[in-house]
C-alpha cells in the first residue's frame, strides 16, 4: 500500500525559523533513500497554529489525501490537540499523525544552528518511521447515566446533592446514621461571625429533604460498586436490616464520608474517665446547643475551664487545621456565658490560616483569656502538667478541661476505598487524584472526594469542594451525552498471555481483570487510562499499550541511535 | 591517541521522559532556553512505568551509549504509583547490566517535576558528561561479542 505522508514544519514566527535552517530540513530529508518507497510532501510554513496557518493545513490534508501526518512544530503539550482537531475535520485519523518537537527540544535549548537542524532532521525522522506503524484508533461512545450517588449525609454531602440538584440531576444521598448534617449539625454557632446555626445548617437540611431530585437514604450503607464513570451499579444495604437492598445505577459516586474526632483512650499522655469533667470540643458544641450552657456534671458552672489545643497531634503527625479556630469560638461561648469563669488556651501552634481569623483572635486577646504556649502537656482527671516554652514544669488544676482531639477518618474509611476501588493516604483520609491539580477528584474516574473525607476541613471549605465536584459533575456527565473513554489504552494479546495476573496486581484503577474461561488477563477499556504499567510489568510481553507500542518507540529509538 | 578520541566523542543518549512531569520540565527549560547538550534525543511515553526492560536492554543493543528514565517525583505519580514500579525494575536493570558488562552507570533514573526546568537541563548535562568520561557504549565495538 503507497503510503502518502505530509510533513510540515512549523516556522513558529522567528522561534523555529531563525534557530534552525528549515531548507537544510527539507533538502535532507527529501533526500533520504530510505524513503523512496514512500511518497512524501514537505512544506514549510509561517505558524501553523494560526488562522492561517490552520486553514492551510486542512486543504493540503484534503487534496493530498495523506494517509499519515508529521507536524514539527512545538510541543504537544502545546498545539497537538490544535492539529488533532484539524485531523478531525479532515478524513484523516488523528491517530496517524505526530507532531515533533524541534521547538523547545531543538530550537530553543541548542545554541548552534547546524547542531540544532541535525537534531531536528534526526528527530523528524524518528517521527516518519513512526507514524508508519502507529494504527488508526478509533474512539468508543458509551452511553452514560446522569445520575449521582453521594455517599455521607453531612455538609459536604448534602451541598453537594444540592448542587447537582439545582441543574434538577437526580441524585441519591445516603448516610448511615438516621440523621443527615454529620458534626455541623452539632454546632451551636458557626465561625467566624458566630451566626446561628440554624439559619445556615438547619436550613440546608430542609433544603435537601424537601428537594424532589435528592432521594434521601438514612441508616444505609454501601454494600457493592462495580462499573466505571458514567456506568457504576451499586447496591445499598440498610444498617439494621441487611436484607433490606437496593439497587441503583448512577454515572458518579461521590465519597463525603466525613471524619471522626481521635479516641483519646489512645494517647497515653490524656488520662481521664467518665466521671471526670474531661470533655472533646464536640461534646461541648452538644452541650451548647442542647443547654445554651456548659455546665459541670454536678450542674453547677464551671469557675475555671483548660482549653486544650493539638491533641493527638504529635501522634497523627498532621495538623487538622480546624481547631484552633473553634477552640477560640469555645472560648467565646464561655466567656458569654459568665465573665468568672477563668479560661487558660494551652496551645503549641495556633493556626488560623483564613482571612477572618485574624479579627476572631484580637478580639479575644483583649479579653480575660489566658493564652499559654506549651511544648507538652499531660493530664490526669482535672490536674494539668505542662512544660512552657521556657521549659518550667508547672501543675495546675481545673474544674473542666475542653480537649480539641485530632481529626481523622471516619470508622469504615477503609472498607469504603476497598469497595470503589480508590486509595487513602498515609494520613488515613481519602487521597486525591492528585494533590494540586486535580484535588477533588480520585483515581478512579467518576468517583470524586469532598469535606472531611479528604482531609481536614472546616463548612466553608467543605462546601467549596462540595460546589466545585457538582460543577465537574455537570461539565462531564450531561444527560444524553454520550463519554469517550481513553483511547491510548492497553490491550492483551491472548496468545502469549500466560495467566500470571501479574498485571491485575499492578493496576492503580483496577482495569484489568481475569476472565477465568480463558485464562488470560483482559483489559477493560472503559476504565484504563493507559499508563503503560502493565505492559512494563508483563513477563511474557503480552501487553499492548496502544499508541505507545514497542515497534512505535523503537522507530523513535533507531533514528535517535543513527 | 585516547585522549583525542575521547574528546570527540559524542554520546547518545536515549531519554525516556513521562508525559506528565519531566516532559514538560523538558519543555520549561525550552522555554526558559537553557542550554542542553544534544546528545539526548527524547522519547515521550505516558509513564515511566512504561519502560520495559526489553526496551531498555533493545535501545543498549542498538548502541544507545546511555539511557536516562525519567518521571515524576515520588508520590506525584500521575497514575498514582507508577514511578515506584519504574523504580524497581531500574534496579533490576542496574543488576542486569552489570552481567552484561555494561557499567550500570549508562543507566540511570532521576525525578524531574514539571517546575524543574533548571534541573532537567542540569541532569542531561551531567548526565551527558558522565556518559563522555564512560566513553562509547562497548557493545559499538566488535571485541565485545
Amino acid at each position: 500500500m503507497g503510503e502518502k505522508i505530509g510533513i510540515y514544519i512549523c516556522e513558529c514566527g522567528p522561534n523555529i525559523a531563525n534557530k534552525v535552517y528549515i531548507d537544510k530540513i527539507i533538502e535532507k530529508i527529501s533526500s533520504i533513500e530510505a524513503y523512496k518507497n514512500k511518497e512524501l510532501v514537505i512544506k514549510n510554513h509561517k505558524l501553523l497554529c494560526s488562522i492561517d496557518g490552520k486553514k492551510f493545513l486542512e486543504e493540503e490534508i484534503k487534496q493530498n489525501e495523506f494517509t499519515h501526518l508529521v507536524i514539527a512544530a512545538c510541543s504537544p503539550k502545546d498545539h497537538e490537540s490544535t492539529f488533532i482537531n484539524i485531523c478531525k475535520k479532515t478524513h484523516l485519523n488523528p491517530y496517524l499523525f505526530r507532531i515533533v518537537n524541534i521547538r523547545e527540544q531543538c530550537a530553543w535549548i541548542i545554541s548552534d544552528r547546524d547542531e540544532a537542524t541535525e537534531k531536528a532532521i534526526q528527530y523528524i525522522r524518528g517521527s516518519i518511521n513512526r507514524v508508519s506503524y502507529q494504527s488508526p484508533l478509533e474512539e468508543k461512545k458509551l452511553d452514560s447515566n446522569p445520575d449521582v450517588l453521594v455517599i455521607g449525609g453531612g455538609i459536604a454531602g448534602i451541598e453537594t446533592a444540592l448542587s447537582l440538584a439545582s441543574k434538577k440531576r437526580k441524585v441519591y444521598l445516603i448516610e448511615k446514621t438516621s440523621k443527615l448534617g454529620g458534626k455541623s449539625a452539632k454546632f451551636r454557632k458557626l465561625l467566624p461571625r458566630q451566626n446561628c446555626n440554624t439559619d445556615v445548617i438547619q436550613k440546608k437540611l430542609l433544603d435537601v429533604e424537601e428537594n424532589n431530585h435528592i432521594q434521601i437514604f438514612k441508616e444505609t450503607e454501601l454494600e457493592k460498586a462495580i462499573g466505571f464513570f458514567g456506568n457504576f451499579e451499586v447496591i445499598l444495604k440498610n444498617v439494621k436490616d441487611n436484607n433490606l437492598k437496593t439497587e441503583l445505577r448512577v454515572g458518579a459516586i461521590i465519597v463525603a464520608s466525613g471524619f471522626k474526632q481521635l479516641n483519646t483512650s489512645e494517647l497515653p499522655k490524656y488520662e481521664y474517665t467518665q466521671d471526670d469533667d474531661v470533655y472533646t470540643s464536640l461534646e461541648i458544641e452538644e452541650m451548647c446547643s442542647q443547654n445554651g450552657k456548659v455546665l459541670l456534671k454536678s450542674g453547677e458552672e464551671p469557675r475555671s475551664i483548660a482549653l486544650i489545643h493539638c491533641v493527638g497531634r504529635e501522634e497523627k503527625g498532621y495538623c487538622s487545621q480546624i481547631c484552633c479556630n473553634y477552640m477560640l469560638k469555645i472560648a467565646q461561648y464561655l466567656e458569654q456565658q459568665s465573665s468568672d469563669i477563668k479560661i487558660k488556651e494551652f496551645y503549641r501552634d495556633l493556626c488560623l490560616p483564613n482571612k477572618d481569623d485574624q479579627f476572631f483572635l484580637e478580639n479575644l486577646q483583649n479579653s480575660a483569656i489566658d493564652f499559654i504556649r506549651i511544648k507538652d502537656i499531660e493530664i490526669k482527671g482535672n490536674k494539668i502538667k505542662y512544660i512552657g516554652t521556657d521549659d518550667t514544669k508547672k501543675e495546675i488544676e481545673v474544674d473542666m478541661l475542653i480537649l480539641a482531639p485530632a481529626m481523622e477518618a471516619e470508622d469504615g474509611a477503609t472498607e469504603l476505598a476497598e469497595l470503589l476501588n480508590i486509595q487513602l493516604d498515609e494520613t488515613g483520609f481519602f487521597q486525591e487524584a492528585h494533590q494540586k491539580l486535580n484535588p477533588i477528584a480520585t483515581s478512579t474516574d467518576g468517583i470524586f472526594i469532598v469535606g472531611a473525607a479528604r482531609g481536614p476541613s472546616g463548612i466553608s471549605e467543605s462546601i467549596l469542594q462540595a460546589q466545585a465536584v457538582g460543577g465537574e459533575i455537570l461539565t462531564q456527565l450531561i444527560p444524553g451525552e454520550k463519554i469517550v473513554p481513553e483511547v491510548k489504552v492497553s490491550e492483551v494479546l491472548e496468545a502469549l498471555c500466560k495467566g500470571c495476573q501479574t498485571c491485575l496486581n499492578v493496576c492503580t484503577y483496577g482495569a484489568i481483570y481475569f476472565d477465568e474461561d480463558r485464562g488470560i488477563s483482559v483489559v477493560n477499556e472503559a476504565i484504563c487510562r493507559g499508563c503503560g504499567n502493565c505492559m512494563g510489568s508483563c513477563p511474557s510481553g503480552a501487553i499492548r499499550s496502544k499508541h505507545f507500542t514497542n515497534p512505535q518507540l523503537y522507530q523513535e529509538m533507531v533514528e535517535a541511535l543513527r | 591517541m585516547g585522549e583525542v578520541k575521547i574528546n570527540n566523542f559524542k554520546p547518545k543518549i536515549v531519554g525516556y521522559l513521562c508525559n506528565w512531569c519531566t516532559y514538560a520540565a523538558a519543555d520549561l527549560a525550552g522555554a526558559s532556553r537553557l542550554d542542553i547538550k544534544p546528545s539526548i534525543n527524547v522519547i515521550r511515553v505516558m509513564c515511566s512505568s512504561r519502560i520495559d526492560q526489553n526496551l531498555i536492554l533493545t535501545t543498549f543493543f542498538g548502541g544507545a551509549d546511555g539511557i536516562l528514565i525519567a518521571g515524576c517525583h515520588p508520590g506525584d505519580c500521575h497514575y498514582d504509583k507508577g514511578n515506584y514500579y519504574a523504580r524497581r525494575r531500574y534496579a533490576l536493570l542496574k543488576k542486569v547490566l552489570e552481567t552484561l558488562k555494561l557499567d550500570p552507570e549508562r543507566l540511570q533514573l532521576s525525578w524531574i517535576s514539571a517546575a524543574e526546568g533548571k534541573r532537567y537541563a542540569t541532569v542531561v548535562n551531567e548526565f551527558t558528561e558522565r556518559i563522555r568520561k564512560l566513553g562509547p557504549n562497548p557493545i559499538n565495538n566488535n571485541s565485545y561479542f
